[in-house]
C-alpha cells in the first residue's frame, strides 16, 4: 500500500487559501458532472494536467495516480460499446461469441471517460497543492460536521501508525511461512486484521489518556484560518466565471 | 441465453482489464453523473447523520470512544487496501472491511468510519472519489455495515456459534456491498439503455473475483472476531458485541466443570482399579495365593512427613555448601565480560 501524497509547496496555486481551492474545485468539479458533452470536460483535464506538468509532480506518482482511472475507463467504454445502443459500427467473433460495437455505446462511453478524466484530474490538482490539514481546516469551514473532521484527523495521522505495525506483524508471519498455501494465508490474514483491531483499541487508550492529561475534553480546538485576501477572493471569481461561460456554451 | 453469453463475456473482459488489486468496490471520480451522485448522497445522508449524532453521545460517555472510532477509520482503510489471493480468480482482490466494524461499533457509527476511510482514499490512493462518496457510502457504508450487523445479531440471537455468525456476517456484508455497487454503476453509466440488463451484466462481471472473495472476507472475520473474543474479550463487552453474562457464564461453566471433575475424581478412580488389583490380585487370588500387608505401610503415622523433613535437611544443606560452585561461579557469562563505554554502545557486553 501506497499513499500518492505529494505537496507542491513552491507552486503558486498553494499560496492561495485552502477554503478557495476547496470551493473553486467543488464548483467545477459540479459542472464537470452536469456536463452532457465532452468539450468542457476535455479542456477541464487538460487544464488540470497542465497544472499537475507545473507541478513538477513526480512521473512515478503521477503514473501511478491515472493508472488505475484510465484502466477503468477502458473498461467502462468496452462496456459501454459492446452492451449499449442499436446503431451497429462493427462485430468480430471472440471465443465463439459475436460481439457488435454499437454507436451510441461509443458516444457514451467517451462522454463518461472524459468525465472521469476531467474529475481525477481536478482532484488531483486540488490535492498536490494543499496539505491534509489545511484541507481540514477548508472543510470544517465549509460547515462539515467537527465531528467527523476530527475522525478524519486521527485516521490519517495513525494510517501510517498501524500501517508500520501491519507490516511488522506480515513479515512476522511470513518469516515463519504464515503465507505458504491458501489456507495458511487467510488464517494469517485473519489474525493479521485482528491483531491491528486489538492495537487499535490500545493506542486509542494511550492517545485518549495522554489527550485528556493535555486539557482534552471531548472537542480537540478548531483550526484558526487566516482571513482571505481581496486578490485571492478575486481570482477565485475569475476562474468559476470563466469556468461557467464554458460550461454553459 | 443471450444475457448469459453476454454476461461471460463482460466478466472475460473486466477480468482481464479491471486492476483487480486496486479498489473494485469504490466507484470512481466522475463515473457518476451529478443527478445519480447528488442522489446517493441524499440516500447516504441520513445514516450518517444518525452515525455521527450516535458517536458524539458515545464520546460524551467515553473521551476514548472517538479516537477509538478514527483508530477504526485506519484500520478499515488499510484493511480494504491489503490485496489478498483470490482461487478460481487467480488474481488479488481486498476486502471491505465494514462488516468488522459494523460487528464491533454499530452500523451507523461504521458508516462514518466508512466515510473517513473513503474520504482519505479517494484524495490519496485515488480509489473512488469525492463526488461518488454517496455512492460508495451506500454501497460499503451502508449495505455493508447494515447487513454484517444484522446477520451477526440474528444468527447470535438463535444462538448460532460466535465464529459461524462473524463468518456469515462478513460474507454477507460483502456480497450485499457488490450487489449495491452494481446497481449504482449500472444506474450510473446506463444512459438511454435499459437498467435490468446491464445491471445483470456488471453483476456477473463481479462475480469471478467477488464470490470467492466474500467467502474469504467471511473467514477474516470469524477470525478478527474470535481472536478478540480470546485475546480481548473485555472490549467486546466494552462494544457491546457480547454481554458480561455470557462470558460470566463460560467461566462459570467451566469453574464448574472443574469442580465437578475434582469432586468426584475419587470415587470415580476407586470405580478403575489398577492392572495389580484387576487382573494380578484376581489370578493370584485363584491360585490360592491372599494378598498381605506391605512391610513398611506408609500411609500410616507420620512416616511420610518424617521422611520428607530429613530429605529437605540434607537438601538444604547441600544447597548451602555448594552455593558458590552453583549459583556464582556458574552465573551468566556478563560477569566475565568488559562493559564498553561510550554514548552509542552503553550497555553492549563486549564478547557477549
Amino acid at each position: 500500500m501506497y499513499l500518492l501524497e505529494y505537496y507542491a509547496s513552491d507552486h503558486r496555486l498553494s499560496r492561495i487559501d485552502a477554503r478557495l481551492k476547496l470551493l473553486v474545485a467543488l464548483i467545477v468539479l459540479v459542472m464537470v458532472l452536469s456536463y452532457r458533452g465532452v468539450g468542457f470536460q476535455l479542456l477541464v483535464a487538460s487544464l488540470s494536467l497542465t497544472l499537475i506538468r507545473s507541478m513538477k509532480v513526480p512521473w512515478r506518482l503521477f503514473l501511478l495516480r491515472f493508472s488505475e482511472p484510465l484502466l477503468i475507463v477502458l473498461v467502462v467504454l468496452l462496456v459501454k460499446v459492446f452492451f449499449s445502443g442499436h446503431d451497429p459500427l462493427f462485430s468480430f467473433h471472440v471465443l465463439g461469441f459475436q460481439l457488435t460495437a454499437y454507436r451510441e455505446g461509443l458516444e457514451g462511453g467517451i462522454v463518461i471517460g472524459s468525465r472521469i478524466m476531467a474529475a481525477i484530474s481536478l482532484m488531483a490538482v486540488l490535492v498536490y497543492a494543499t496539505p491534509f490539514p489545511e484541507l481540514m481546516a477548508a472543510l470544517s469551514w465549509l460547515k462539515v460536521p467537527w465531528g467527523f473532521i476530527e475522525i478524519l484527523l486521527y485516521a490519517y495521522r495513525y494510517i501510517f501508525v498501524l500501517f508500520e505495525e501491519a507490516m511488522v506483524i506480515y513479515q512476522a508471519q511470513k518469516n515463519r511461512l504464515g503465507y505458504a498455501n491458501f489456507r495458511n494465508r487467510f488464517s494469517s490474514f485473519g489474525v493479521l486484521a485482528g491483531s491491528l483491531i486489538l492495537k487499535a483499541f490500545e493506542q486509542s487508550q494511550t492517545l485518549s489518556t495522554a489527550m485528556v492529561q493535555r486539557g482534552y475534553g471531548g472537542n480537540m480546538p478548531l483550526f484558526q484560518s487566516r482571513p482571505l485576501r481581496f486578490s485571492e477572493i478575486f481570482l477565485s471569481c475569475l476562474v468559476v466565471t470563466a469556468m461557467g461561460i464554458l460550461w454553459r456554451i | 441465453m443471450v444475457k448469459v453469453k453476454s454476461g461471460f463475456v463482460v466478466a472475460l473482459i473486466s477480468g482481464l482489464s479491471i486492476p483487480q488489486d486496486a479498489a473494485a468496490m469504490h466507484i470512481a471520480e466522475g463515473l457518476l453523473p451529478f443527478n445519480w451522485a447528488a442522489l446517493w448522497f441524499a440516500v447516504a445522508l441520513p445514516f450518517f447523520a444518525w452515525g455521527l449524532y450516535l458517536l458524539n453521545g458515545r464520546s460524551r460517555e467515553d473521551l476514548s470512544f472517538k479516537p477509538l472510532v478514527g483508530l477504526m477509520a485506519a484500520v478499515v482503510f488499510i484493511i480494504s487496501c491489503m490485496p489478498i489471493p483470490v482461487p478460481f480468480a487467480g488474481t488479488c482482490s481486498h476486502p471491505c472491511g465494514t462488516g468488522i466494524s459494523g460487528i464491533l461499533v454499530g452500523p451507523a457509527i461504521s458508516v462514518v468510519i466508512t466515510a473517513a476511510a473513503l474520504v482519505i482514499q479517494a484524495l490519496f490512493l485515488v480509489h473512488g472519489g469525492l463526488s461518488t462518496l454517496g455512492a460508495d457510502i451506500v454501497s460499503m457504508g451502508v449495505m455493508g455495515s447494515f447487513t454484517g450487523f444484522l446477520t451477526f445479531r440474528a444468527l447470535r440471537s438463535v444462538k448460532v456459534n460466535m465464529a459461524a455468525a462473524a463468518f456469515m456476517a462478513g460474507l454477507f456484508a460483502d456480497w450485499a456491498t457488490y450487489f449495491m455497487t452494481s446497481v449504482e454503476l449500472a444506474a450510473g453509466i446506463r444512459g438511454e439503455a435499459a437498467f435490468l440488463p446491464l445491471f445483470w451484466k456488471v453483476l456477473i462481471a463481479f462475480i469471478p473475483t467477488q464470490l470467492p472473495l466474500g467467502i474469504l472476507e467471511g473467514a477474516m472475520t470469524a477470525g478478527m472476531v474470535m481472536l478478540l473474543y480470546k485475546k480481548r474479550p473485555d472490549l467486546l463487552i466494552k462494544m457491546r458485541v457480547i454481554k458480561a453474562r455470557e462470558v460470566a457464564v463460560i467461566g462459570a461453566v467451566l469453574i464448574a466443570l472443574t469442580i465437578f471433575l475434582s469432586g468426584v475424581g475419587p470415587a470415580e478412580a476407586a470405580k478403575w482399579t489398577g492392572v495389580d488389583e484387576a487382573v494380578i490380585e484376581k489370578i493370584a487370588k485363584e491360585q490360592g495365593r491372599e494378598t498381605k500387608d506391605t512391610l513398611i505401610n506408609m500411609e500410616q503415622g507420620d512416616l511420610p512427613l518424617f521422611i520428607f523433613l530429613v530429605a529437605g535437611a540434607m537438601g538444604g544443606f547441600a544447597a548451602g555448601y555448594y552455593w558458590r560452585v552453583l549459583i556464582v561461579e556458574k552465573g551468566p557469562p556478563r560477569c566475565r565480560g568488559r562493559r564498553e563505554t561510550g554514548p552509542e554502545t552503553s550497555g553492549k557486553i563486549k564478547g557477549s
